[in-house]
């Protein structure tokens, strides 16, 4: 407990900061939406006529796009990106900091054990992230109550919503597994924005390629917001790959962690 | 000379791992315009139609996307946002190591001022900068004619590139002189990269909203925005004054601050 109350106060700073920019993403972003749709019928027109090949290669596949639900959706595409590098830098940073800190030796002579710290560690880092999830959520509905002049689904908006933290998740839990495997992290950011570009742009390239299976690689392709538009759903397999993936990098974590040589500081 | 080629050898690994990253960036990119000019109709009447707005929230705002050239000009937003993270990156991590590693006591003990010490470790940077960007430019100009079936804008490529190559710079020496004036060495990355982030979004936001234009001096992203480099064929002498200013001022900066810094131990 001392653990968790201790590193979500070393992290008070940083969660602070990334709900501020968060929410100020996604401010910018829906004052936009007015001047989007001011002459809907019109670009509606345009865009049923553009080829298909076109509207994969915006990435915007259905006409919902002009709601205010799919707008938010390719808003969630960038939010995903920031989002995602959040979680990585706390996933890789919480566990790595011991060591690139010289505090090691201080905190695992501790009579506690190790799975217990890195349960503490990660419980902070999930802690951390649903925090500032949740303030990006209400800033998010206040924001399309605010400029949407239609009624939308509340539902459909939660469940898009969802995928954000779904996606951090994952990047929480491969930071961790990258911070117990890697021999010495020495900047976590230099580690975690390259990783997530890595993956931003694997799914950049299955859009292109059409190539389903690419869609397997990377996280933020998991979850596509117009198949949540129109079916109100996630969809079950990737929730399963998810899960699974999960499982195996957080357990990998734990087993790694509790046999580690960790580097005492001299 | 030696901390110069400690720094190259200490970041080779990053600067072969970010070129070979924007090797497949640009391939992707290009891929995806033969896929997208394999379907391609009239589609510039169709555009022409599209309201500003919505062409601006795609990135599309005022480029011809029936020709490769266009196309390209889209992805080099993409390119010199990565450029600008790299740059970022590099030149904080530069300057905010010694003290990170707590290897300074070890370094600033050797009988050399703190100046020679910078100087090789900018040059190092510039080193990298440069073969970031000539690794850029090789994989464009491949690329683009791969793809771009016959249609050859190699002078229109380095021009753009070029324009990365100040974008580069820019953010590099913001990179120095932050990590040079901030009292944590660990935050120095992460402040560095959110003010390039911070600039981007400037960026979009004057992109959208004319009325805002004036914000436009605070976002290198615009002084070496494609749509204008590729309609003026030149770059735009004001913003490259600006730009040569600013990189001046904040390498002076970083010489100045950190001279003076007191060093953590």
């Amino acid at each position: 407990m001392n653990v968790y109350l201790r590193e979500l106060r070393a992290y008070r700073r940083s969660t602070i900061i990334w709900a501020a920019s968060l929410s100020g993403l996604v401010v910018v972003f829906m004052s936009l939406y007015p001047a989007f749709t001011n002459d809907l019928a019109a670009v509606k027109k345009v865009f049923d006529q553009f080829p298909q090949v076109l509207l994969t290669a915006l990435n915007l596949s259905s006409t919902a796009f002009f709601t205010v639900n799919g707008f938010y959706g390719y808003l969630l595409t960038f939010a995903g990106l920031a989002a995602a590098i959040q979680a990585m830098n706390i996933g890789t940073g919480i566990i790595s900091k011991e060591v690139s800190g010289k505090t090691a030796d201080f905190l695992l002579s501790k009579p506690t054990t190790r799975s217990r710290v890195i349960t503490a560690k990660l419980a902070a880092a999930l802690t951390s992230i649903v925090i500032s999830d949740v303030v990006f959520w209400a800033v998010s509905y206040a924001a399309a109550l605010l400029v949407s002049k239609d009624p939308f689904d509340a539902a459909t908006f939660f469940l898009m919503s969802l995928t954000l933290l779904l996606v951090q998740l994952m990047f929480v839990a491969l930071g961790a597994l990258f911070a117990v495997s890697l021999p010495k992290i020495k900047s976590v950011i230099s580690v975690s924005l390259p990783t997530v570009f890595t993956f931003y742009i694997i799914g950049m390239i299955g859009d292109v390629l059409d190539n389903d299976s690419l869609r397997y690689i990377s996280p933020f392709k998991f979850y596509n917001t117009t198949y949540i538009i129109t079916n109100v759903r996630l969809d079950g397999t990737f929730l399963l790959i998810e899960a699974a993936f999960l499982a195996v990098a957080i357990a990998a974590s734990y087993v790694i962690y509790v046999k580690k040589d960790v580097r005492a500081s001299v | 000379m030696n901390i110069y080629w400690r720094e190259l050898k200490a970041h080779r690994w990053g600067v072969l791992f970010w070129s070979l990253g924007m090797v497949a960036l640009v391939g992707a990119g290009m891929a995806k315009y033969g896929a997208y000019a394999a379907a391609g109709t009239s589609v510039t009447d169709m555009f022409a139609q599209v309201p500003k707005a919505v062409m601006v929230v795609f990135g599309l705002g005022g480029f011809d996307l029936t020709k490769a050239s266009g196309f390209y000009g889209v992805l080099f937003l993409y390119i010199a946002v990565m450029a600008a993270i790299h740059a970022s990156l590099l030149g904080s991590n530069l300057i905010s190591k010694e003290e990170r590693d707590r290897t300074s006591e070890f370094l600033y003990a050797k009988p050399i001022s703190r100046a020679r010490v910078l100087t090789p470790k900018l040059l190092a940077g510039l080193t990298m900068v440069l073969i970031f960007n000539l690794a850029t430019s090789l994989s464009s100009i491949y690329f683009v004619a791969y793809f771009g079936k016959g249609e050859s804008f190699n002078a229109e490529i380095w021009l753009l590139m070029a324009g990365l190559l100040f974008v580069q710079l820019i953010f590099f020496a913001i990179g120095a002189l932050v990590a040079s004036i901030v009292h944590k060495p660990k935050a120095a990355p992460s402040i560095a990269t959110s003010v390039m982030f911070l600039t981007f979004l400037v960026y979009y936001v004057v992109n959208f909203d004319s009325s805002l234009e004036f914000l436009r001096w605070f976002s290198p992203f615009k002084y070496f925005d494609a749509v204008a480099l590729l309609a003026n064929g030149q770059l735009d002498l004001a913003y490259v004054a600006l730009s040569v200013v600013i990189i001046v001022l904040c390498i002076f900066g970083t010489y100045r601050f950190y001279s003076a810094r007191d060093l953590a131990v």
